[in-house]
């Protein structure tokens, strides 16, 4: 019995750990998807002369 | 500010012909298939009333500017416009692709979308402008080097596609036009504009000489295969043309003397072939002379006194080698 209390004891500290990796995961998730986004280019159109 | 800002700001200057000296080459550029228009119609877009004027992406615009011909004062403005739109999210992204065959420009302009978008009025323009022209600029008595100037505005086309992971593509060709232009500064210009508020959602621009046929990463003035993916380039016989598109591997095939790039075996345990010169590699040799037949595979391995050219003395040669026995 008691190699079950530890094995529970020793499992859940790791298994709160996983909150932080998955929000880690989203929040990577998030950055390559905004950085793989089109960004805009900026044109000019010059209407311009030479006199 | 183009210096300052290498592609994520383009530009092209489109000359009032009343502004620009009849001497100069570029006071009006082709406008689909005919010859000037395109200063009236491109200003038109926009009510441009006169010189000089500047609109950022449609959005924004400068009227105006100040006596002889310092732009200086202007940069303040600019600067502002450019920061508002630089980086803002866009459903469109646009690839330009192509071949140059000596003045014929092929081209590809590939518009892709990463988000969904309507379509309503929304074109494409294809523009070819040529870049850094010297030029006297009377209003600043100087010479100045004028920026991706208009020189052919191929078309306006309609954009079909409405949703994330479509694309379209537009192709066409031009010639350049070397006693007017410079080849070595030409570009293809394009961009996604809506022709109701003639808002620009993106922009691309490619300078014809830095077309990448094949995608691989090396531009076609030094990629070895054109039209083949080979970004390591491997070339195994060194001769310029890489192995994806090389059919004679003159380093163990088609060396010299194997006009036939014929192989064999020495015995059963023989684990590399070697090759096989005979009479029937002069025979071949013979033909490819009388039929100056350069594309074919012996031909390199024909050039037996190693002149760069294969005739009869290189077949002479070969039989005398192989009544030597130097094979």
């Amino acid at each position: 019995m008691n190699k079950i209390y530890y094995l529970l004891l020793i499992t859940l500290p790791f298994a709160q750990q996983l909150d932080p990796v998955d929000v880690a995961l989203d929040e990577l998730r998030t950055v390559v998807e905004t950085a793989s986004r089109s960004n805009q280019r900026v044109f000019v159109d010059d209407f311009t002369g030479l006199l | 500010m183009l210096d300052e800002f290498p592609g994520t700001l383009i530009s092209t200057e489109w000359h009032s012909p009343g502004y620009t000296p009849g001497d100069s080459d570029f006071e009006e550029c082709y406008y689909y298939d005919n010859f000037g228009g395109c200063y009236g119609a491109r200003g038109n877009l926009f009510n441009v009333g006169g010189i000089p004027h500047t609109e950022w992406n449609g959005e924004y615009d400068l009227t105006g500017g100040w006596a002889n011909g310092n732009w200086e004062p202007a940069y303040d403005y600019f600067i502002g416009f450019y920061n508002q739109l630089i980086g803002s999210e866009t459903p469109y992204d646009i690839v330009i692709n192509g071949f140059k065959d000596g003045l014929t420009v092929n081209y590809d302009i590939t518009v892709s979308m990463d988000d969904d978008h309507s379509s309503q009025n929304q074109k494409v323009e294809i523009i070819v402008v040529e870049d850094k022209i010297m030029s006297y600029w009377t209003g600043a008595s100087e010479y100045h080097n004028a920026r991706n100037v208009a020189r052919y505005w191929i078309s306006t086309e309609d954009l079909d596609i409405n949703s994330a992971g479509e694309s379209q593509t537009f192709s066409g060709s031009f010639e350049i036009d070397e006693e007017a232009w410079n080849p070595d500064s030409v570009k293809i210009i394009s961009m996604v504009q809506n022709y109701g508020n003639y808002h620009v959602h993106q922009v691309q621009e490619l300078n014809v000489n830095e077309f990448d046929t094949d995608q691989d990463g090396i531009m076609n003035n030094e990629d070895n295969c054109l039209s083949e993916y080979n970004p390591e380039q491997e070339d195994i016989d060194g001769d310029g043309m890489g192995d994806a598109c090389d059919p004679c591997d003159n380093a163990n095939i088609f060396v010299p003397g194997n006009v036939s790039g014929d192989l064999w075996y020495y015995d059963d345990t023989s684990l590399e072939p070697t090759v096989l010169v005979d009479v029937f590699d002069v025979l071949l040799l013979a033909e490819i002379v009388e039929l100056a037949d350069e594309e074919s595979c012996g031909y390199e391995a024909g050039d037996m006194t190693g002149e760069g050219d294969v005739n009869i003395i290189d077949v002479i040669a070969l039989a005398s080698f192989i009544m030597e026995g130097a094979f």
